[in-house]
């Protein structure tokens, strides 16, 4: 994609939109280093958007900027049509969930401190966060009693859990995961996976999601961006994905559909 | 304990409580600004860090020395009337000691919060204060309160050596109890010192852990300990200090126990008068004359050679008399400070070899220990190599020794007794002489000036001079020298308050 082309996927359902997300030419580099070069993106609201490419490719970067945790050097980002380097960063970030790499729970807040901790700062009152709490806690499976621990009584699980549920609690209508079950097993990951998907649909929200596990993106996301070197390489639906001939595409491919075909292969028929 | 003594134990504990308090409040005032400036800034981190590691390798009395000079200076150049004695020099010293630790505690407390978990404190939308307050600070601390208990406990114990510098502390007790050999004291200020320490990094402690786990309990608790700690030390001093509400007349004394007797021997009598009176104990040689020129200490006894070469800065000598008015007329136009009298007695440095060494080797005079000095040992007090009187004998002698060794005076009479010295620096109204078996040289060729005892009181307190004047004359060398004895010698010793009476009913001063 270049400067000056037109942004994808503004189509959905044939009808033409203004899209949820849109960057526009979107460069960043950060010590001397270029982090993104050119990035040219439009969501339409609803979608579940997967984030994949090698470590050191830019996504992380790419959630930091919508977040307006960084400002890029050149180029736009509105969100709903209102590009966000004209609005408080504070208030931006206080309206988009974003759940950042490892969790990043409050150690010294009790769960449902690090629950409420949005709703806190928008100045809800008390009642209303111990009640909004627990319900994210029954949404996400998480058992009533954890409310008064402390992060470092938790599993895994239950940590990313708890991640997933601070990014949602003031009922925001973007959603940033970074790597949101990057330690778990494969297992918790996937059940954890399935459920923020119905939560996704459920809630109509706009997801995006930076992941590694292929598998995942492939199965779940209406739309996948490739990046590469800090640019998109390749984005579309997975089935669109899995055909693209770039070699960076078919390098992050080869592994899991190797795995995939050998796993066929040992399934009795 | 007598009524006295309780009133000395508490107002120095509420003193050195106080000191501890200002020094530390003054230490975190200072930290905490450079603690949330450096993570950002290394330069600041590298020179802050070196210059706190710096001062920590000074030892804290050198560091308290130190500040006297500095404010002095702060005072020439300024104009300003900085106080260079007391309480500034030790609030100053102090925090400055304090402030290693708080920041370690700080900068370590905020380097080990997680990356993550700054950027989840941005990304849900904090503000740079909320960050600050509700995860920076609080996640750090445990580390934090860490290096503020370790601070605290440094600076009571560090606040001991306030006393050396004319700030009133626990240390009066310990240094006036280690010169009288009065372990009992000693032991009360120590103990006393570290209960203080132990009681505040207890409640710390106890704040630490509810801010820790955000449980407002055990915080309030700590909280409460502290603030009844404060309270129950203020209020012990307010009710045991001495009724009169008027400015006492504070009596300062050197490290001796002369000093000790001839400030009991006073204030005994200025309290039979209706006067209130304090004693100021424990003051460094020097100290002790700035602060009568600062008027912290009304009155304080010196010698005139002392006072001739330290604070007229002259090396001559003369006949005693015309000394002593040349003393009276610079004094009083340089420092304001008036010679109330004259006691009586000299307490002149000599030098004094044992009886039967000095008869074997013919020794009587200094001119004759010149001959065999460069195969005898001396042994010295702290300071005396490094004052005049030692260069203008080395210049009217030309002595030269085998060996120099410093000793504390105590120690100097066992260090000749046991052989370890041929030759010591002696103080001719020492009480041991009256017994030991030593013989003082004569000054025949008149190199040292005279050390005439003197009364010398502060600048605007001519009345109290005027009171002072019935002193002149009345202490004959003998009866000082016996009181001394009774308060150093090792069996049956007696308090410097009892030595006084004793002293005041051999005088008929009483």
């Amino acid at each position: 994609m270049r400067a000056g082309n037109p942004p994808p996927l503004c189509h959905k359902d044939g009808v033409t939109q203004t899209p949820f997300l849109a960057c526009r030419n979107v460069q960043l580099s950060l010590g001397g280093r270029p982090v993104l070069a050119g990035i040219d993106l439009a969501v339409p609201a609803g979608t579940l958007v997967a984030l994949v490419g090698a470590s050191g490719a830019g996504k992380t970067s790419l959630l930091r900027l919508i977040n307006r945790l960084l400002d890029p050097d050149a180029g736009t980002i509105a969100i709903e049509g209102q590009d966000i380097a004209s609005r408080d960063s504070v208030a931006v970030r206080r309206g988009i969930g974003h759940a950042v790499q490892g969790g990043g729970l409050f150690p010294h807040w009790t769960v449902a401190d690090n629950i409420t901790a949005v709703p806190w700062l928008l100045g809800w009152p008390r009642a209303q966060r111990q009640a909004r709490a627990l319900e994210l806690m029954a949404m996400l499976e998480l058992p009533t009693r954890l409310a008064m621990r402390f992060p470092h009584e938790l599993s895994g699980g239950q940590a990313s859990r708890v991640g997933l549920a601070r990014a949602l609690a003031a009922s925001p209508r973007l959603l940033l995961l970074d790597e949101p079950f990057g330690a778990l097993d494969p297992e918790t990951r996937d059940a954890l996976a399935d459920r923020l998907l119905a939560l996704h649909r459920a809630q109509g929200l706009t997801t995006l999601i930076v992941t590694h596990d292929l598998a995942d993106a492939l199965l779940r996301a209406d739309l996948m961006l490739v990046l590469d070197q800090g640019q998109i390489v390749a984005s579309g639906p997975p089935a669109a994905i899995v055909a693209h001939p770039h070699p960076a595409v078919q390098a992050l491919l080869a592994a899991p559909l190797a795995q995939a075909r050998a796993i066929a292969g040992l399934v009795p028929r | 304990m007598s009524g006295p003594e309780i009133a000395a134990l508490s107002g120095a504990l509420a003193a050195h409580l106080g000191i501890s308090a200002a020094a530390l409040l003054l230490a975190v005032l200072v930290a905490t600004p450079l603690v949330l400036l450096m993570p950002a800034r290394p330069w600041l981190r590298r020179w802050v860090m070196g210059l706190a590691s710096v001062v920590q390798t000074v030892p804290a009395l050198a560091l308290l020395a130190l500040f006297f000079p500095l404010l002095v200076l702060v005072r020439n150049l300024t104009g300003l009337p900085v106080p260079s004695l007391g309480l500034l020099p030790s609030l100053l010293a102090l925090a400055l000691y304090a402030l290693l630790p708080l920041l370690r505690g700080g900068a370590g407390g905020l380097a080990a919060i997680p990356d993550g978990v700054r950027e989840a404190a941005r990304a849900i939308g904090m503000t740079a204060w909320q960050r600050l307050f509700h995860v920076e600070l609080s996640l750090a601390a445990p580390v934090v309160f860490g290096g503020l208990r370790t601070a605290a406990v440094w600076t009571i114990g560090a606040a001991t050596l306030a006393t050396m510098v004319g700030q009133e502390s626990l240390g009066d007790l310990i240094f006036a109890g280690l010169q009288l050999q009065d372990w009992r004291q000693v032991l009360l200020g120590c103990a006393t010192a570290a209960g203080l320490a132990m009681i505040v990094d207890a409640g710390l402690g106890l704040v630490e852990t509810g801010i820790a786990r955000r449980r407002r309990g055990p915080a309030l608790v700590g909280l409460l300990v502290l603030a009844l700690l404060g309270a129950g030390v203020m209020g012990w001093w307010w009710h045991s200090r001495p009724v009169s509400r008027a400015r006492p007349v504070v009596i300062g004394t050197k490290t001796f126990s002369e000093q000790y007797i001839l400030a009991e021997l006073i204030a005994a009598d200025l309290r039979r008068g209706g006067q209130p009176v304090a004693i100021r104990s424990g003051l460094g040689s020097g100290i002790a004359f700035q602060s009568v020129v600062a008027g912290g200490i009304d009155v304080g006894i010196d010698y005139s050679g002392t006072l001739w070469t330290q604070a007229l800065g002259r090396s001559d000598v003369m006949p005693r008399a015309a000394m002593l008015a040349i003393l009276r007329r610079d004094l009083k136009a340089r420092y304001r400070v008036t010679i109330a009298a004259r006691l009586g007695f000299e307490n002149a440095y000599a030098l004094a070899m044992k009886r039967d060494a000095a008869e074997r080797l013919g020794v009587k005079r200094i001119s004759d220990l010149a001959r065999v000095a460069p195969q005898l040992r001396l042994a010295t007090d702290l300071e005396f190599q490094s004052r005049a009187e030692w260069a203008a004998l080395q210049r009217a002698y030309g002595l030269r020794f085998a060996a120099m060794r410093a000793y504390t005076p105590v120690l100097m009479m066992a260090a000749v007794g046991d052989g370890s010295a041929d030759v010591i620096t002696a103080y001719s109204s020492d009480g041991a002489l009256s017994t030991a078996d030593v013989v003082l040289l004569a000054d025949d060729r008149g190199a040292l000036p005279a050390y005439d005892a003197l009364l010398v009181v502060a600048p605007g307190r001519d009345a109290l001079a005027r009171q002072l004047a019935r002193y002149d004359g009345r202490i004959p060398v003998a009866a000082m020298r016996a009181a001394n004895w009774r308060a150093d010698r090792p069996d049956n010793k007696q308090s410097p308050a009892a030595a006084a009476r004793w002293l005041a009913r051999e005088t008929g001063l009483e």
